[in-house]
């Protein structure tokens, strides 16, 4: 299949070789539309938010004030700090332009005249990369005052974060970039109505914006026929673990995870049999090597299966993989990276890892099993933000999908001396 | 704004729109626990304890920030809730220190507060708690406790949004998230401590009463802080017949929630100070002796006496109460016919500021002038009396309740006087000189009424009690300890001193010299403002109340 997120063209992360394949062209059409007619043409797309919620692009979009003299701003979310998940980088290194193209073409439909793009503090290469490519396409005029001729002008910024994961939560992001901690914001108000500066903000994925040229350039009907009828579009799936070849591949969407597996990432290493899987980075619920064939990379078929796309940073698990080491090791990212401004989670991340520490050395009785349950169910649904529920859902699923594993490590009962 | 009806359990409730489902049920007789929401500050919704479930919406709600709207229908107590609520309880318990019984806190804390109502009763936790800092000195009057902090972040709202300034912050993630102030800052705005007010739990203390006191084993005494015009509404915690702290009371009209450091530092250790003047004095050859009341009333106005009207003249004070001043000033002026009458000035120029701080470092200069503490026609004032002492035409000072020694140049001529009587509650620079001195009640020993710059007269309640008014009487509260402690406990000891309102000693004095008081009790004296005094009209104790009554 031919790629339109990653094309394999040398050099097209350089302005001239960009433009020599039709680069900025969406862009001129943009210019001639109306923003209405963009917003339109990206519902009818069926373009789904690639940032972890499959949340509809075009619909985000509509929810931005019209016809007002306040200033509005587009956030784009490069902060990729879930664990399995390393494919907007790409981007950065591979297509920037594209996505450079996509981030004016939302400004200019929404009437923003400023957008940010916040990257991973640990992407320094990254944020270097694409400063060169905002700089050539600043010095093309494609970005800056009167863009390419017409009264349109907008700027971007690029924010690098500091480590933390919170500040990907779209609320942190825009407190780190107002200069604040990354604390999520309670919602509502929503970004659409109170964000960046208390203005008017969207917020999306990098790789969400840089499907946005595609779409302008060959229509909706095009696009909304690649993969899932209901989660179209070439989607970036990051394969990690026990694979013969990890990395980051384009494919539409609604491709089985088995082809994933074995057509893409080149099967298992060594030959060795599946265990498990979690789909759509950490967060995401885990799935049992026998709940896989049939189940493929989009939001109804992953959710019918009991998990979700999120980012679609697959880990791929072989029989040998001691899965409570696994579990322990996601709470402890959770509980690392909880901001702790909310009760449940700030101090419910923490008590799971330490009851699930002594899953790991053996200290744990069976009724921790459902103390562990418990606390993640207490935690989700009442959080200020999602990293609450991020927390939970693999610990749920876990015990869900692999009880035995947790039943074969508690401590054994000594049996009383008569 | 628009009008809705919501059901909150059940019962209809009429508001508007702009209220949050936590104020509209306080508004409404329901309430909705809380630890980060302060009806003062901006919402912060992260401790999660006010979740309550709202019909329509799939998750519970936080009652602090979801606003009410027409038809909702709130459940704060069912299942859901419950479990929610206990989950919260168990969650801020795992990582506390549960050390109540050496935290000052026990006893008006929130989080015991609701542990006994909301939470399971006991842990499911068995890990090892965090550990934090204990002793923080987070600024130059207040203590930190690390781990007893449960991140709801009121001080850091305080400091930023009423303090005005921004001194406090939170630093770390997850649980090990904690308080501290900013690089090269401590917390040492003006308005500091009431951050030891608001905090929910014993994190932040007062460095002054850290540690004197079991807050169940005081009584607690509604007052008005003296340290300066504003009139801060306080409450005046006492043990021993001695004060330990002073905290705000809520007043929107004068103070909102808060008081200055200063006030509730400085203005109460003379109370129970060593120097206090423990009964009357009258000085024999050069030093002043111990003598019962009334012989030193008796001197004061055989004294008196050997002058003429002109020769003698008073000074009010600003720090005293309205019934005092007013006694005085019927006393100089009816009784004696003096007109030399006027009282001192503690004004700082530039002092006020933009929250609670006056200028005015006395809290009743309003009403000392309005009760008559102002010289009568062709009268001296401050500056005239010290003139007349100096060419001797002035040879009798009487003066109440202020150090008036401490004046730059009356204290170059007081030894000129001939006679000099003082009320004084502690030794100063007047008492030292005063050829008589009468031993006066603090604004803490004493009822009766002072009147702020906004002119609104509010109520001085008996806090601390004096051989002259034993417990129980005229609004004086009483602790456990008061009520039930046996006479052989030292809970309920402590001094009582021989000092009496200076209106009392005043009127005793005036009718030695012909006078007709017949005040029995400082309302009685009140009383007679209200009829004589137009701003002070139709006015009561009843009618002042607790938050005060604005003069016309
Ligand atoms: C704890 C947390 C971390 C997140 N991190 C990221 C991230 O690194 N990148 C991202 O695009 N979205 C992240 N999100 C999701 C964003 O909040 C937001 O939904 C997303 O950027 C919206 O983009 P989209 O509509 O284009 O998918 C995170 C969410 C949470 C709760
Ligand atoms: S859920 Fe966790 S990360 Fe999100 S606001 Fe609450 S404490 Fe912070
Ligand atoms: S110190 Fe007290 S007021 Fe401040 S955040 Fe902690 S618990 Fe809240």
């Amino acid at each position: 299949m031919e790629k339109y997120i990653l094309p394999e063209i040398p050099d097209y992360h350089t302005l001239p070789v960009y433009e020599q394949h039709g680069g900025y062209g969406a862009l001129k059409k943009a210019l001639t539309m109306k923003p209405e007619e963009i917003i339109d043409e990206l519902k009818k797309s069926n373009l789904r938010g690639r940032g972890g919620a499959c949340f509809p692009t075009g619909l985000k979009w509509s929810f931005m004030p019209k016809g007002t003299a306040i200033p509005k701003y587009l956030a784009v979310n490069g902060d990729e700090s879930e664990p399995g998940t390393f494919k907007d980088r790409m981007i950065f290194e591979l297509n920037p332009h594209q996505l450079i193209e996509g981030i004016l073409i939302g400004c200019y439909a929404m009437g923003i005249t400023a957008a940010y793009v916040y990257i991973r503090g640990e992407y320094g290469k990254w944020v270097t990369m694409l400063q060169k490519a905002v700089d050539d396409a600043y010095a093309k005029g494609y970005i800056g005052t009167g863009i390419l001729g017409t009264e349109f002008s907008t700027h971007i910024y690029l924010h690098k974060g500091a480590g933390a994961y919170i500040c990907g939560e779209e609320s942190a992001l825009m407190n780190s970039i107002e200069g604040g901690r990354g604390l999520p914001r309670i919602k509502p108000p929503f970004p659409a109505a109170f964000g960046l500066w208390g203005k008017p903000t969207t917020i999306n994925n990098i790789e969400t914006i840089a499907n946005v040229p595609l779409i302008l350039n060959k229509g909706w009907e095009w696009y909304s026929k690649i993969g899932a009828v209901k989660h179209p579009g070439p989607i970036l799936v990051g394969i990690s673990g026990h694979v013969t070849r990890p990395g980051v591949y384009e494919v539409p969407t609604g491709v089985l995870l088995t082809d994933l597996i074995d057509e893409y990432a080149g099967g298992m290493l060594d030959g060795k049999k599946l265990k498990a899987l979690i789909p759509g980075g950490s967060s995401t619920m885990i799935l049992r090597a026998e709940h896989v064939p049939g189940v493929t990379m989009d939001a109804d078929s992953l959710k019918a299966a009991g998990s979700s796309v999120g980012t679609a940073g697959m880990i791929v698990m072989n029989e040998d993989t001691d899965l409570i080491r696994v579990i322990t090791r996601i709470a402890k990212f959770y509980y690392h990276e909880s901001c702790g401004q909310c009760t449940p989670c700030r101090e419910g991340t923490g008590w799971l890892w330490k009851i699930l520490k002594r899953f790991e050395t053996g200290d744990a009785s069976l009724a921790d099993i459902d103390l562990l349950l418990d606390v993640a169910n207490n935690i989700e649904g009442n959080t200020i933000c999602a990293l609450g529920d991020a927390a939970a859902w693999p610990v749920q699923s876990m015990i869900k999908r692999f009880r035995e594993e947790f039943e074969k490590r508690v401590k054994p009962v000594q049996a009383l001396a008569v | 704004m628009a009008n809705v009806k919501v059901t909150i359990n059940g019962k209809l409730i009429e508001t508007d729109s702009t209220r949050t489902i936590i104020q509209a049920a306080r508004e409404n007789g329901i309430s909705i626990p809380h630890f980060c929401w302060h009806e003062k500050l901006s919402t912060a919704g992260n401790c999660r304890i006010c979740l309550v479930d709202v019909e329509k919406m799939p998750k519970l709600a936080i009652a602090c920030m979801t606003n009410v709207a027409e038809g909702m229908v709130v459940n704060t107590k069912n299942e859901r809730v419950v479990n929610a609520r206990e989950a919260v309880m168990e969650f801020i318990l795992i990582n506390h220190p549960l050390d109540c019984p050496i935290c000052d806190e026990a006893g008006e804390c929130k989080l015991q507060d609701y542990a006994y109502k909301f939470s399971q009763g006991y842990s499911r936790f068995g890990d090892d708690k965090v550990h934090k800092n204990k002793r923080v000195e987070i600024g130059p009057r207040v203590m930190f406790d690390a781990e007893r902090c449960i991140s709801c972040s009121r001080c850091i709202r305080f400091c930023d949004e009423i303090a005005g300034v921004h001194q406090l912050q939170f630093v770390n993630r997850g649980d090990h998230t904690t308080i501290e102030t900013f690089p090269g800052e401590t917390l040492d705005n003006p308005y500091s401590m009431n951050v030891v007010d608001i905090c929910p739990v014993g994190a932040l203390t007062n460095k002054d009463f850290r540690f004197k006191s079991r807050v169940w084993e005081m009584s607690f005494t509604e007052s008005i802080c003296n340290g300066c015009a504003r009139g801060c509404n306080i409450e005046i915690g006492v043990r021993n017949n001695g004060i330990l702290r002073l905290t705000p009371r809520t007043n929107d009209d004068v103070n909102s929630n808060w008081m200055c450091d200063h006030g509730r530092l400085d203005t109460w250790k003379h109370v129970n100070a060593e120097d206090r003047i423990t009964g009357p004095m009258v000085r024999k050859g050069g030093i002043l002796v111990d003598v019962g009341w009334d012989e030193a009333m008796a001197k004061v106005a055989g004294e008196l006496k050997l002058f003429n009207k002109n020769e003698i003249a008073f000074i009010g004070s600003a720090f005293a109460s309205n019934e005092d001043n007013y006694v005085l000033a019927r006393f100089a002026k009816e009784v004696l016919g003096s007109k030399h009458i006027d009282r001192m000035s503690h004004r700082i120029d530039g002092g006020d500021d933009a929250l609670l701080i006056r200028a005015d470092k006395t809290p009743n200069d309003t009403g000392a002038a309005l009760v008559g503490i102002v010289p009568g026609e062709g009268g001296r004032d401050i500056e005239g009396i010290v003139q007349g002492i100096r060419d001797g035409h002035i040879k009798a000072l009487y003066a109440i309740d202020d150090d008036i020694a401490q004046h730059p140049e009356l204290e170059k001529v007081i030894t000129k006087l001939e006679f000099f009587a003082v009320h004084a509650s502690n030794a100063n620079k007047s008492t030292r000189i005063a050829d008589v001195v009468l031993a006066s009640s603090t604004y803490a020993e004493r009822s009766g009424t002072i009147t702020n710059f906004q002119k609104r007269v509010q109520r001085l309640r008996p806090a601390v009690v004096t051989l002259e008014r034993e417990r129980a009487l005229d609004g004086l509260t009483m602790s456990r300890l008061d009520k039930f402690a046996a006479p052989n406990d030292s809970w309920g000891k402590g001094p009582r001193r021989d000092s009496r309102a200076s209106w009392r000693i005043v009127a005793a004095i005036g009718n030695i010299m012909g006078g007709k008081f017949k005040y029995m009790t400082a309302e009685d004296v009140f009383t007679d403002i209200t009829h004589t005094v137009d701003a002070f009209k139709g006015l009561t104790y009843l009618k002042i109340g607790s938050k005060g009554a604005l003069l016309q």
